[in-house]
């Protein structure tokens, strides 16, 4: 379009571009908090009593999901999820997998602002699903 | 930003630092940035893409409480055709969207890496 030709000398060549943002993952990949949450993931994953516990809870979630979206669940039915929600939450595997991923997310969100602080657009945004 | 700098490790801030710089010279970006300040130069060109953004989250609006009329579709259309007319707002929208495909790209070489959607973790997406 209009404007001055870009000067090449003010471009970074794509693959340099790329490997910076391997470089970066790299680092990422090293840090306790993401080290901790792949450690809660697996240990969530194998705990078989935290799969059951969570199985029931979206078992119970998906089949009263019509009702609770119209408001119409019945305060039995209501309790029995809050009931089932509450086992999830204790369960220990699931405690650390929830506080291991609000860890990593912390620091993944203070990097992706400072990305897009850096480029002027939203790093997270920009490559995530748009409803619009 | 305080936030980033008290939440990242001295290594996370360098390597994120280091990104940021070479994703600053990325063509698109640059090209991005370039296409913006050419419109925030423009006072009557920038006014009229903030008159037509803002006419577009209304229109938005009222077609979900199904409360579009003729005057507004008309309006719209006039707005519409007064941002066609203007190369400055053409090109700052073309260059917009070729950045924010590009961005993706960048984010698939760190996910793949991780074994995990970054930009998932890194904040919701704004509509």
């Amino acid at each position: 379009m209009d404007g001055p030709i870009l000067n090449e000398l003010e471009l970074a060549p794509p693959e340099v571009v790329r490997q910076a943002a391997r470089d970066f993952a790299r680092v990422l990949a090293e840090t306790t908090q993401f080290k901790a949450f792949v450690q809660a993931n697996d240990r969530l994953n194998n705990d078989e009593q935290a799969q059951l516990v969570l199985e029931a809870f979206q078992a119970k979630q998906q089949s009263l999901r019509p009702m609770l979206m119209l408001n119409a669940a019945s305060a039995e039915e209501t309790a029995e999820l809050e009931r089932l929600r509450a086992a999830v939450l204790a369960d220990p595997s699931v405690a650390a997998y929830l506080q291991a991923q609000q860890d990593l997310t912390a620091i993944c969100h203070a990097a992706a602002d400072l990305l897009s602080q850096n480029i002027g657009l939203d790093f997270a945004s920009a490559c995530s699903p748009c409803c619009c | 930003m305080t936030t980033s700098t008290t939440v990242l490790s001295p290594e996370m801030l360098e390597a994120t630092e280091m990104l940021a710089g070479q994703l600053f010279h990325a063509e698109p970006i640059v090209h991005y940035n370039r296409a913006k300040a050419r419109l925030d130069h423009d006072t009557e060109a920038r006014e009229l893409f903030a008159r037509f953004v803002s006419a577009q989250a209304d229109l938005r609006v009222r077609q979900s409480q199904n409360k579009v009329t003729q005057a507004d579709v008309d309006h719209m259309r006039a707005l519409q055709q007064e941002v066609q007319s203007k190369p400055i707002i053409l090109a700052y929208a073309q260059a917009q969207q070729a950045a924010i495909a590009y961005l993706p790209e960048i984010n698939r070489e760190i996910s793949q890496l991780l074994g995990i959607d970054f930009a998932s973790l890194s904040g919701p997406g704004k509509c």
